[in-house]
């Protein structure tokens, strides 16, 4: 500044450039006051009342004495002869000294009267800001931002995207309007201008201020960023980082009142956006422990259920046993004895009974399989593992499936190539495995052939597979059943949990003992992927005898 | 009169059990314990024994192990829940007839158990 001021001293160098010397700082005076309102250097409503005070303040201050000198100097001689300026004189100081108080009191109340709703809004925010981090639950949390931001600075509309892990995406989790809504992008994309932004200053975005120097500078990459932010509806992007890592996007909409963000207001959704940055990852931290915590439930329950279905199956087979002794023996009792003589009523009701304990003997026997069924694959097998092929192991789940469905109403297609690499595993188990999710697929196909009732429905099993990782192959069992709704995918794996009516006698352990058998027996993984309506996808990875060497060669390195 | 030793320390087994063959002429034994059956095993020398293999007293390989240690060389059922591979080889090599699993239905035990005794006779 001191530089352009200095044209002011030209003419005293000795070169006479009037009047230019004197455009120079007008020229000046111009551009300052351009700069300040275009790129809001100050904040301009504030320069003004300021300044308008200080003139009206000091025109007073001065104005008083002076007006009263000249106005009153005839009647002043009168009384006090010569020196009658002495007071006007004093009054001036008096009113010299008292001036700056009077001034900073006017502008105290004028800022406060300007700045009224700004400041209130300000304080909620800042009050805002320490309650949130006492907020767990994510959504509420968001909720509440999106809330009090528009509703305290009145601002049309706010919006909170935030990272998502996998996708790298951010992803819109909360929104706020005011009155109409509008369509709102439900992402935004990881290499966008908004975010290589942000991420590059680290501050808000105002779009009044990107439009204007992207028109000033024809600036492509300002264009762009312009254009992406009137997309997301944005006057005001406000980043919200933890460390380096920007987890969090607010996007504010215009003020109601139509008037600008200022510095003040910036500085405040700063400190809002740092409190919400550290409450979302808060409320992260609060919502992965509580899904670790529930699978460490899960994983706990199933260890209990273990060593509790060892001792409780020998309960139950022993309470199983006597029963179907106790009943075998009063069948055989009425059998040895039917020459009897006895009335025809008698008789009946021996037949009655003899068929009573038939049935009872049989549900001796279901019982017991149940418990064996769960038993089985709690033990360790000792059962020899080998080379199995998946085409084989497929013909032999088919034939054992077909002694309890009718596999003629289903098409089971085979969509691999030929040559993939052999399974490493015990046949007889993954029989078990594949004879599982087909008899399952097929009670679901079943049911969502008689639920639904759709026309020209075909019931289809396809089969893909392979090769995923060295060593491995990756299968997926596809059918366009019924499918699971979403309230029982969590069960589903756990024992005793089923959906089959009990008409059809599902013992609810099918999918538990196939996750045993993949995951503990086989080292493989499992896991679905439903839409209830739609169909079940089964992702099965198992091992091959590709990957054997690579084992040994790591169990090897461990061990030394 | 073929003989039989049933050795359960469940009361209803051996109570029903009892009922059972001995409506086949056969002479039935019972004993709750290990220690209960070598007595019997030793006064009345049947011919099969029912050996259960959990039992508290004594499991039923001990008993078996016992048994054998004194020279007996009656035949053995055992009657098993689900046991694991280890119990079984072990008692397969004191020398018995075979496992049954529980629960069983008694007229295939009792096909089992006359077979044996047919032999034996």
């Amino acid at each position: 500044m001191g530089s352009f001021a200095a044209v002011d001293f030209v003419p005293n160098y000795g070169f006479d450039l009037y009047p230019m010397g004197f455009l120079f700082m007008i020229a000046f005076t111009g551009m300052t006051f351009y700069s300040v309102i275009k790129y809001r250097l100050m904040n301009v409503s504030l320069v003004i009342t300021r300044t308008s005070i200080f003139v009206a303040v000091y025109s007073l201050i001065l104005g008083i004495p002076y007006a009263f000198a000249i106005g009153c100097q005839e009647w002043l001689r009168m009384h006090f002869g010569e020196l009658w300026w002495l007071s006007p004189m004093v009054l001036l100081t008096v009113m010299a000294t008292a001036g700056p108080f009077i001034y900073l009191a006017i502008q105290r109340r004028a800022e406060e009267k300007l700045f009224q709703d700004q400041r209130r809004y300000q304080s909620t925010l800042r009050q805002a800001s320490t309650g949130m981090g006492r907020i767990k639950d994510m959504d509420k949390l968001l909720d509440m931002i999106v809330r009090v931001v528009t509703r305290s600075v009145r601002i049309e509309h706010s919006f909170i995207y935030l990272s998502d892990r996998k996708s790298k995406e951010y992803k819109l989790e909360a929104s706020r309007f005011r009155n109409e809504r509008t369509d709102v992008p439900q992402t935004i994309a990881s290499d966008s201008r908004v975010l290589k932004a942000l991420k590059k200053i680290r501050a808000p975005i105002v779009f009044s201020e990107v439009q204007q120097r992207a028109q000033d500078f024809k600036d492509l990459k300002l264009q762009e960023l312009e254009e992406q932010m009137s997309a997301l509806h944005a006057e005001l992007i406000v980043p919200c980082f933890i460390d380096e890592k920007l987890i969090a996007v607010m996007v504010m909409g215009k003020k109601v009142s139509g008037e600008l963000y200022s510095q003040d207001d910036l500085a405040v959704f700063m400190i809002l956006s740092n409190q919400a940055g550290l409450a979302i990852e808060n409320a992260q931290f609060y919502k992965d422990m509580r899904a670790t915590h529930e699978q460490l439930f899960r994983a706990e329950k199933m260890a209990t259920i273990g060593i509790m279905a060892d001792g409780l199956s020998h309960q139950i087979n022993n309470r199983l046993h006597a029963l179907g002794f106790i009943a075998g023996d009063a069948l055989d009792t009425i059998q040895l004895n039917k020459k009897l003589k006895m009335t025809d009523e008698v008789k009946e009701m021996m037949v009655d009974i003899e068929h009573a304990l038939t049935r009872i003997q049989e549900n001796v026997s279901q019982g017991g399989e149940v418990v064996r069924g769960l038993l089985k694959y709690s033990r360790k097998s000792d059962e020899q593992f080998g080379e199995v092929e998946l085409d084989e192991l497929i013909d032999e789940a088919v034939t054992m499936a077909q002694f309890k469905i009718k596999t003629g109403e289903m098409s089971i297609v085979r969509d691999f190539e030929p040559g993939l690499p052999k399974i490493h595993g015990n046949f007889t188990q993954l029989q078990e495995v594949f004879f599982n999710m087909i008899d399952n697929a097929y009670d679901a196909m079943m049911q969502r052939k008689s639920d639904l009732k759709e026309e020209g429905y075909e019931p289809r099993i396809t089969i893909k597979a392979e090769r995923s990782r060295m060593g491995s192959m990756r299968i997926v069992l596809e059918d366009n059943g019924i499918g699971i709704r979403a309230e029982d995918q969590e069960k589903i794996f756990t024992p005793f949990f089923t959906t089959k009516l009990s008409s059809k006698k599902g013992t609810g352990l099918g999918l538990y003992v196939i996750q045993k058998l993949i995951e503990e027996n086989h080292k493989g993984k499992v896991f679905y992927k439903s839409e209830y309506g739609k169909g079940t996808r089964v992702y099965i990875t198992l091992p091959t005898v590709e990957g054997l060497d690579q084992d040994m060669i790591q169990s090897v390195e461990r061990q030394a | 009169m073929s003989k039989l030793l049933i050795v359960d320390d469940e009361i209803d087994i051996r109570e029903f059990a009892r009922n059972y063959f001995k409506k086949r002429g056969i002479q039935v034994f019972t004993a709750s314990g290990g220690s209960e059956a070598l007595d019997i095993l030793k006064e009345e020398r049947p011919d099969l024994i029912l050996l259960d293999v959990r039992m508290e007293e004594m499991t039923g390989v001990e008993f078996l192990q016992k048994m054998r240690g004194e020279g007996d060389p009656t035949k053995v059922i055992m009657v098993s829940g689900i046991e694991d591979e280890e119990t079984i080889n072990q008692a397969r090599s004191l020398g018995i007839i075979g496992f049954i699993h529980k629960p069983l239905v008694l007229e295939e035990l009792q096909k089992i158990v006359m077979k044996e005794l047919k032999q034996g006779a």
